[in-house]
This record gives structure tokens, sequence and C-alpha cells, in this order.
């Protein structure tokens, strides 16, 4: 449930990010783009959770 | 090594001296920017529609209208400014960032408050901070598409 509410968050907040980015014009350039910002956000997303496990707070 | 000649000097003034930007568009007149941004606050989507970018209109509506209605249907909280008169401010400051985080969504949060959605909270639901999130996600995402649509209008971006 928590993976597919942040997998969710971090699409919808990729595709507006993606939309009104203004350095990129094409199509192409713009789903790489936010293909990136969604990865770095899932990435992030479980590294932090990965770090932030052990700590008892 | 030639640099130039008699041919060369003649054809230098017929290029421009500065290269065109092809992104820049003449700027709307002032009162289509202020409605386009109004627009843009009241209903997420609706600057674009009226600047006549259809396509991203739609998908900031779907989206952000979305993320709304979501987190709405996980119970989450349409908050309101707390008046806490211990404090500083003599409001509770959390209360009052989520509050404007979520006030971003224009209309969806006033209909909200007014048709009594605020109200059907239940912070005891396991989606609860989900619904929370979504919200404050569609408004704060809101207030960079009313951005986005005061710069197209501006004409510092198509």
């Amino acid at each position: 449930m928590h993976l597919l509410m942040m997998s969710l968050y971090a699409a919808i907040t990729a595709i507006v990010l993606a939309a009104i980015e203004p350095r990129t014009r094409e199509m192409k350039s713009k789903v790489f783009h936010g293909l990136k910002i969604f990865g770095a956000f899932l990435g992030i997303g479980l590294v932090l959770s990965w770090i932030l496990f052990p700590i008892p707070w | 090594m030639q640099i130039s000649d008699e041919v060369s000097r003649g054809l230098g003034p017929s290029y421009p001296t500065r290269p065109t930007a092809p992104d820049v568009q003449k700027p709307y007149p002032t009162a289509i920017r202020v409605i386009a941004v109004v627009a843009a606050w009241l209903v997420p989507g609706a600057g674009h529609f009226l600047l006549g970018r259809f396509g991203r209109g739609v998908l900031f509506l779907v989206l952000i209208g979305g993320s709304f209605v979501l987190g709405l249907s996980l119970h989450g909280r349409l908050y309101a400014p707390v008046a806490d008169p211990l404090t500083l401010f003599h409001y509770d400051l959390i209360s009052v960032l989520w509050s404007f985080a979520q006030l971003g969504t224009g209309l969806c949060y006033i209909l909200g408050h007014a048709l009594g959605f605020g109200a059907a909270y239940r912070p005891g639901a396991p989606t609860y901070e989900y619904g929370n999130t979504f919200m404050f996600l569609a408004g704060l995402l809101n207030y960079l598409v009313i951005h986005d649509a005061f710069d197209i209008a501006a004409g510092r971006k198509r």
C-alpha cells in the first residue's frame, strides 16, 4: 500500500513537473525528464526508508 | 589568412546581430494575464485553457483535481487555520501552513469546505495521512501551474 501510494505521488508530481519544465520542448525529452523525476522520487524514497528504518523514532 | 573581403563585408549587416529566441512570444494584455492567473487558481488547468494550451490544461485538471479527490476519498482532512491564543501568532502555525498548501486548489478547497467535505475526515483511518498528503500535493502543484500560466501569458515561455 505504501509503495503504491508513493509511486502514485511520484507519478503525479513527475508528470506535472515535466509538463511545466521550460527547457525541454519536444515530447520525447519531456517524457525522459519525467521518467528521471519519477525514478529520483522512488529511488531516494527507498534509500531514505532503508536508512531511517533502524532508527528507533 | 584572409578574414574578410568586399563580399563578406557587404553581407555582414544583413545578418541579425542577436539570435532570435524561439521560446519567447508576444505577451498577452495585462487583463488576460490576470484572468488567466485567477482562473488557474480557481480551477486547475483553466489558465492554460484560456491561453490555448488545451492539452496541458486537461492534463493539469485531471492530475491535480484527481489528486484532490483521491485525498478526500482517503479520508484526508481539509484544513483551516486553527486559533491558538497561547502561541506567538495566535494561530496554530502548522494548520496555517497546511491550509495554505490546500488553498492552492482554489474552488476545490472552497467548495470542499462549503459542502462539508472538510468535516468528514477520520484521523483514525489507516489512509488518513495518505489523504492529507495527496491534498497538499494538489494545492502545491497548482501553485506551480499558476506560475506556468503566468509565464505563458507574460510571453516568457510557450
